[in-house]
């Protein structure tokens, strides 16, 4: 009975070609924005989380709160008292550095390319894929012995040196004001997808490397903050708490004192503004489709009327009044889902096309595309209601008669 | 009631073929049987659509119709006493407007009484809600309309399942049922086709096979050779004697004399009344003249009376 019924919905939507299409456009475009809008939610989320793997989901700055009025001596870092951090978490701690970095001009013969130096510890790569591709990566004794290497990537290699392969090639840096040679140890790969690229700066003209944080935090130094990569991201909320308390007693403050940034907390905060984004458009998707149900309850109407003959004669064969009315909704249902895919595939196409076209991979996912049909044949259910119960309660006498 | 069905389906009905129900020998077939049989006695019809309780299957009390059209009220029908009996074939004649198509719609339960009674197998159906007169019209009765009244788009065959849709039937039987009906009708080879592109007559044919769908004890017909050429309607009053040989009683409506010389009864109308009431021999042994076919009681009444088509009736006939 219902294949029966789905079947006369399909052949009476196909004997009215283009009046059923115009009438799901409500429906289409309601349901195409709605997937957009999901779909490019979905795909921002993962390109942000993407980013945020990249960065180091248990990534983390700790410094003194902006909001403490009176900043001390004492509110700031030392290298000691950074290897006591060491020492207490041990194992909590994926890495530590001081989180320096500067930038100055390099020089290679006739070349002058501005530079920016970040200052790592030799086991860096464990915690941030450096994909490196010639030479090795700074190494311990680097870091100790406070030698005078680095690791840039190919990019900038290119720029100062015109080989990517620049091992062994050495350059005059401009430093905190002193002027040394340093030697490239190793030339990395950066992959960013063009969001990345976007998001993390990419450089094309200038230079970036890596160089041992020792040369840019002296033990007498007094700095901001500490970078700190958590081992466990599934303990990571507990141990950055800890880690927080124990700074502040360890300095004679509160705990709120501090200002702990983490990138899932950032991450956290893409997540809302997107949801309010979505709960904008949402509304007026919501319209559409309330418009759309309306449209849908008009050519309903029209039907029931056009079709009054065929009630008649439908019930004078024994159809009772439940199975006029399924046999309506039915067809208002299937209108309407039709609408809904038609909206699926627009929505989707278009936010595929537009993700080719940023070049970045986007997301429709299958289960919110049967929410969409099926939602969009609750709302055909919906509207269809009061054109079926029409047609049901259609006197058969009178129908026939109808001409 | 789907279920009660499911149970019923073996049974293709009466000359149609036979679906046979292999008895079960083992414990769980007994299960299975006793368990059918529960489900069949609950999920019953009510007897009025189980049992044929009534030798009489059409009996009329002081029955009235009366049209409110707001200003004027109509009268189509004064105080009518019928009885039909099974098996019974009639024709309903009577002048245009004297009320034929309104004790006709009464009788298939499209339309109800306004006053008094109507017995369908001794039950009042005047009495029924809406959904009971569906199940009425979809178990008892076949209705014949002058306009065919085929559901357009949709083809001979699915036209033909329909009222077995409406009962429930599963798909391989209803598929299965109307293909006989089809054949039995002349229309073997048409099944597939949509009502446009049959003929009139071909199309009456459809519709007394879809008539036919749910094996009614009563066919009714109101002026089903209305719109057809004498061949046509020759065709479909031989189709309504055999029905009416193998046991169907059926009611015809017609402003032809020619047409109700098939039937063994006729009744004439006038003014919404019952003007005469008389046994009919068929024509098939008596054979005839031509002017016997030419003049009707009701000449003014007739909506196509040319002369031709009154010969060629005739000549087809003798
Ligand atoms: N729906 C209606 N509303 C008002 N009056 C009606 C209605 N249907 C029929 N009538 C009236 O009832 C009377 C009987 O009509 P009915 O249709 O039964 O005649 P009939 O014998 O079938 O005529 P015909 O041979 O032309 O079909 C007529 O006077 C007609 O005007
Ligand atoms: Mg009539």
């Amino acid at each position: 009975m219902l294949i029966e019924n789905m079947r006369m919905a399909f052949s009476a939507i196909r004997a009215n070609k283009m009046r059923s299409f115009l009438t799901m456009l409500g429906i289409i475009i309601g349901i195409g924005s709605v997937i957009s809008i999901v779909s490019i939610g979905d795909t921002m989320r993962s390109m942000f989380e993407e980013l945020y793997r990249k960065i180091g989901i248990t990534q983390a700055y700790i410094a003194i709160g902006y909001w403490v009025d009176e900043w001390r001596e004492s509110d700031y870092f030392s290298l000691d008292e950074m290897e006591r951090i060491k020492e207490i978490f041990g194992d909590e701690i994926a890495y530590i550095d001081s989180d320096a970095s500067t930038s100055g001009d390099a020089v290679c013969a006739r070349t002058t390319v501005r530079f920016s130096y970040t200052g790592v510890d030799y086991n860096y790569q464990e915690v941030q894929p450096v994909n490196m591709v010639y030479g090795r990566f700074l190494n311990q004794g680097d870091v100790l012995g406070r030698r005078k290497n680095v690791v840039m990537d190919t990019v900038s290699a290119m720029n100062l040196f015109g080989v990517e392969n620049a091992v062994g090639e050495s350059f005059r840096a401009t430093i905190y004001g002193s002027v040394d040679d340093y030697t490239v140890v190793g030339v990395y790969r950066k992959d960013l997808n063009p969001f990345q690229a976007m998001m993390l700066g990419a450089n094309t003209e200038g230079g970036e490397a890596f160089v041992p944080y020792t040369l840019l935090t002296w033990p007498n130094d007094r700095f901001y903050d500490i970078r700190i990569f958590a081992r466990d991201e599934a303990t990571m909320d507990v141990f950055f708490d800890n880690l927080k308390s124990y700074v502040a007693r360890s300095k004679g403050r509160q705990p709120e004192d501090f200002r702990l940034v983490t990138a899932k907390a950032q991450m956290g905060e893409m997540d809302s503004i997107m949801g309010g984004l979505a709960t904008a458009v949402g509304s007026i998707a919501a319209i559409s489709l309330l418009v759309g149900g309306i449209g849908i309850m008009n050519i309903m109407l029209v039907s029931v009327t056009e079709r009054t003959r065929e009630i008649g004669i439908r019930k004078s064969l024994g159809a009772r009044t439940k199975d006029i009315m399924v046999q309506f909704l039915t067809e208002s249902a299937i209108l309407s889902a039709c609408g809904g895919l038609l909206g699926v595939l627009l929505g989707g196409g278009i936010v595929m096309m537009g993700g080719r076209m940023l070049g970045v991979q986007a997301i429709v996912k299958p289960g919110v595309v049967l929410l969409a049909v099926g939602f969009s044949a609750m709302v055909g259910i919906f509207f269809g209601m009061y054109p079926a119960s029409k047609a049901a309660k259609k006197d058969p006498i009178e129908a026939l008669r109808y001409e | 009631m789907g279920f009660w069905n499911r149970g019923r389906t073996e049974d293709l009905g009466g000359g149609w073929p036979q679906r046979k129900v292999e008895a079960r020998e083992n414990g769980a077939g007994k299960l299975w049987d006793m368990w059918r049989k529960s489900l069949k006695k609950a999920l019953k019809f009510p007897e009025y659509i189980t049992e044929n309780v009534s030798e009489e299957l059409i009996r009329l009390e002081d029955l009235v119709k009366v049209y409110d059209t707001g200003a004027l009220k109509v009268l189509g029908l004064k105080r009518i006493n019928l009885t039909i009996h099974r098996g019974e074939f009639v024709a309903i004649m009577g002048q245009s407007g004297s009320g034929k198509s309104t004790l006709m719609n009464i009788l298939g339960c499209l339309d109800r009484p306004s006053m008094g009674h109507y017995y369908l197998d001794g039950v009042d159906v005047a009495a029924m809600n809406p959904d009971e007169l569906s199940l009425i019209r979809n178990r008892k009765i076949g209705f014949v309309f002058q306009s065919f009244n085929l559901i357009s788009r949709t083809s001979a065959l699915k036209n033909v399942e329909l009222p077995m849709t409406y009962a429930k039937r599963n798909k391989r039987f209803r598929e299965q049922r109307a293909r006989v009906l089809l054949e039995r009708v002349g229309l073997g080879k048409r099944a597939e086709h949509m009502p446009n592109e049959l003929s009139g007559g071909q199309r009456q044919r459809v519709a007394i096979a879809r008539a036919l769908a749910n094996e009614p004890p009563l066919l009714l017909a109101d002026e089903p050779t209305g719109n057809l050429d004498t061949a046509a309607s020759v065709e479909i009053m031989e189709l309504f004697s055999q029905l009416h040989k193998e046991g169907t009683t059926v009611v015809v409506v017609t402003h032809e004399e020619e047409i109700a010389a098939f039937t063994e009864r006729i009744i004439r109308f006038r003014d919404g009344e019952i003007v005469s009431d008389k046994p009919n021999v068929p024509r098939e042994p008596e054979p005839c003249g031509g002017e016997g076919f030419g003049a009707s009681e009701e000449g003014e009444a007739i909506g196509d009376t040319d002369s031709d088509r009154q010969k060629a009736l005739g000549d087809r006939l003798c």
